[in-house]
């Protein structure tokens, strides 16, 4: 479960996050759409910990990621937006690293190793160092390294950048997964078919504010407004001023 | 040659941008950089000076003995740059992305190479730039220079003097790079490796400071005239000899001398960079496809898979713990730079200690006895902090882009900071009590050789003051080692740099040159701490006299307080810093 209460992040003068309020309950996937630097990354900075919010709360199962970062970050799985990795492990060594910060047991840890290497297809290269990777390779491995602890919550930035159609139908496939198995999915993305075929709920932020919060089903009621594409609502929501 | 000038352009216009930033923290910082830039060119400055008119007047080695000595210490000077440009070089010139960019663009292999060997050479030699130029002028002002002098000597001198070292270094490379097709890499660093180390030790044997201070003392007081005849000829082919001869022509105003050195200086200068672009245009790019095939070599070459790092395997540590100490094991195992540049330090290390712990010290000047106790003190601190920079400082910037792993693991930056720390220091901890036990041997075994006998060597029990000032000085170094090793991995954490993959770049970087310059303000602090009493304590020794105990006690404290200080300044900065937004 994610609550984000008047979320706020300031650098200087530019406000990047202004009043950002959303609550996402256990088992949902949460799709977060906005045009470049409208505040997406941002968000998902300062809920993963990366970033400290200038004012406003972050609730992530029950924790505060501020006040209790530690027992928040225990919960969940993050993805960035760019997966890189240390160069110098293989890709295995990388999923174990990740379950060793996660306080993993020793037998328990190996088990879930080759679960996501099963679950996201990397058994054929995994033992490769990660610095021979293609950016798709890294990107199944930051899953499978987020995946290892089985997280109650997933956090995921822009998780097909980079993906042939086949590594993003395993990546979808996984997702789907996750979510079925009960974690709750907060995922941004700029592929709009993509949150419109796995997101339960969409929340669209523009100029660092949220200015739609919706399910999916009553997206499509929006989209029959235009010419019944989800591309046109996003593109006349997040118009210009200047062009409205 | 435009498009030289065209890269050329935007890549000054970059360094402009980025050194141009006007936010607060950019302006504190480089107020801070200059203090510390200017203090130490200051401090460089007074301290050449103050060497000079000891040398010569206090301790009145003369002119051509101090000179030779000037020449020695610029003979490590330039094997320092060389090997430093070599190791530096091959990162720029066969790891960087910019390289793969501008080798898929229509610019010539030569002009790449040329853009990049600049690049490099003048971005490890800025502040060398202003040490030397602050060294030459308390040498200058000493001797009464006229300005024509510093403007030769900085510009038709150490410019080039430096520059012919990167050349060397390239050519080096090259040749290293083109032999790489055909022979293992590995064999060829190995080979490398111990030619350099043969030659400082051949250049040392060859030379032979002590021969020479005993020749020419023998022609005391008139120790001022030219003993060229005394120069091996091999000592005399290089560079460092010819700076050391401009030198000493310039204060004995033999101008015709100097224009001549200087003549080849310059030429060879020039020949050497003609030979490396020669090379460069022939060889440059075939050797940049065969580093391709190197970098598999060399990490195929260094797999333990069933070690006991191996990350399956159990271990004593949490289990955040372990992850941590294997993740650092082997990204520095399997990257060729750290573990080559840490296997030659050490080699250099070993000669450093086999030559300091056969020393003879028997002398009967205190003074003297002080001196190189104090030398070799010192040079054990400044090894550990060399490799403290080296290694410690680039440790949080390491972390590089994959460091949102660990900000967003249940895991605290506080944690994350000590685990990298306690590597570093336990290393270097056990290094330095290693170093300060072997190079106090000849304090605690005194060697006796008799003058009209000297191949019978008999040992001697020392006194106890003796002995005590070798304990005293085991007993600080770790403490002093500490010290050095937050003060760098501290401001590595606050100079963090998560872009720069290349150690010895982030090593070499201003916020790494202020870190130096500030552990060598605490040396020479050591250095004024402690030269007085050693000096009592010894001359208490020779004389029989009643030694004041006390005095230890005082230096003990003097240095214990200013390290705590830098200890707990250097964490709490550090950790700061590693809890900004990433």
């Amino acid at each position: 479960m994610i609550e984000l209460s008047h979320l706020r992040k300031t650098f200087g003068s530019f406000v990047a996050v202004d009043d950002v309020s959303l609550s996402i309950p256990s088992g949902e996937f949460f799709g977060f759409l906005g045009p470049n630097g409208a505040g997406k990354t941002t968000t998902i900075k300062m809920m993963t910990g990366l970033f400290t919010p200038s004012s406003g709360q972050i609730v992530i199962n029950g924790f505060d990621v501020v006040k209790q970062p530690l027992e928040a970050k225990s919960t969940f799985g993050y993805i960035p937006d760019h997966p890189y990795l240390y160069d110098k492990l293989t890709g295995r060594e990388f999923i174990y690293y990740m379950g060793g910060l996660y306080r993993m047991e020793k037998n328990d840890l190996k088990e879930n190793v080759e679960r996501v290497i099963d679950l996201l297809e990397l058994a054929s290269w995994v033992d490769k160092k990660t610095e021979d990777y293609s950016q798709g390779m890294r990107q199944r491995v930051t899953f499978a390294a987020a995946f290892v602890h089985k997280p109650r919550t997933i956090i995921i930035d822009e998780p097909m950048v980079g993906l042939d159609p086949r590594s993003a139908r395993i990546v979808k496939d996984s997702l789907k997964q996750q979510a079925k198995d009960g974690a709750s999915i907060f995922m941004s993305t700029h592929i709009l078919e993509m949150a419109e075929e796995l997101c339960d709920r969409i929340g669209i932020i523009n100029k660092s504010k949220i200015i739609f919060l919706d399910t999916r089903e009553n997206l499509h009621l929006h989209k029959t407004k235009y010419d019944g594409n989800l591309e046109s609502v996003f593109l006349e929501l997040t118009k210009e001023e200047d062009e409205k | 040659m435009s498009t030289f000038f065209h890269i050329l352009w935007f890549k000054n216009l970059m360094f402009w941008k980025v050194s141009s930033k006007r936010d607060f923290g950019t302006v504190i910082k480089n107020l801070g950089s200059l203090v510390v830039f200017g203090s130490f060119a200051v401090g460089a400055f007074y301290f050449s000076n103050f060497i000079t008119a000891y040398l010569l007047e206090d301790v009145k080695i003369g002119l051509f003995l101090f000179h030779r000595f000037v020449g020695m210490l610029l003979f490590v000077f330039f094997v320092t740059i060389n090997l430093g440009n070599m190791v530096v070089s091959f990162s720029t010139l066969y790891r960087t992305p910019e390289v793969s960019f501008l080798l898929t663009s229509p610019v010539s292999y030569l002009n790449i190479f040329i853009i990049k060997f600049l690049d490099n050479f003048f971005y490890s030699s800025g502040t060398l730039f202003m040490v030397g130029f602050s060294v030459l002028l308390g040498y200058g002002v000493y001797f009464g220079m006229p300005w024509h002098f510093y403007v030769l000597m900085m510009f038709g001198v150490l410019v080039p003097f430096m520059f012919l070292a990167a050349c060397i270094a390239v050519i080096v490379l090259l040749l290293l790079m083109k032999l790489a097709s055909k022979v293992n890499f590995k064999l060829l660093v190995g080979g490398i490796v111990l030619f350099y180390i043969g030659q400082i030790y051949f250049y040392f044997q060859v030379s032979s400071p002590v021969h020479l201070v005993r020749e020419v003392m023998k022609y005391y007081p008139y120790v001022d005239l030219y003993f060229g005849s005394l120069d091996p000829v091999s000592v005399k082919l290089l560079p460092n000899f010819w700076v050391s001869e401009i030198m000493y022509f310039y204060v004995t105003k033999n101008f015709t001398a100097v224009t001549g050195f200087t003549a080849l200086l310059l030429l060879s200068t020039a020949g050497l960079f003609i030979i490396a672009l020669a090379i460069a245009n022939a060889f440059f790019y075939t050797t940049w496809i065969t580093s391709l095939s190197i970098k598999s070599l060399t990490v195929k070459s260094l797999e333990f898979k069933n070690s006991l790092f191996s990350f399956g395997k159990p271990s004593m540590f949490s289990s955040q713990t372990e992850v941590i100490l294997k993740k650092e094991f082997w990204q520095f195992i399997r990257e060729p730079s750290q573990w080559i540049h840490l296997a030659v330090m050490m080699a250099l290390l070993l000669i450093f200690l086999s030559s300091v712990s056969t020393l003879n010290i028997k002398l009967d000047t205190p003074e003297l006895r002080a001196v190189v106790y104090l030398v070799v003190f010192v040079f054990n601190i400044f090894l550990i902090n060399s490799l403290a920079l080296r290694f410690g400082f680039p440790m949080v910037s390491l972390e590089g882009s994959a460091y949102w792993s660990m900000r967003s693991a249940p895991i605290t930056t506080t944690k994350v900071y000590w685990i990298k720390f306690m590597i570093i220091v336990v290393f270097l901890g056990i290094l330095s009590v290693i170093i300060s036990w072997l190079s106090n041997i000849p304090y605690l075994y005194l060697r006796k050789i008799a003058g009209d006998q000297p191949w019978l060597i008999t040992y001697v029990e020392p006194s106890e003051m003796v002995k005590l000032l070798a304990y005293f000085s085991m007993i600080v170094t770790p403490l002093i080692t500490v010290t050095l090793v937050s003060l760098n991995f501290g401001l590595g954490a606050v100079y963090s740099n998560f872009v720069e993959k290349n150690p010895i770049r982030i090593a070499s970087s201003q916020g790494a040159t202020m870190t130096f310059l500030l552990s060598v303000v605490y040396l020479v602090l050591l250095l004024a701490v402690y030269y007085f009493p050693a000096t009592m304590l010894f001359t208490a020794d020779v004389k029989e006299l009643q030694p004041d105990w006390r005095m230890l006690r005082i230096v003990f404290t003097a240095i214990v307080i200013p390290s705590m200080v830098i200890i707990a300044a250097s964490h709490a900065a550090g950790i700061r810093s590693l809890k900004r937004d990433y």
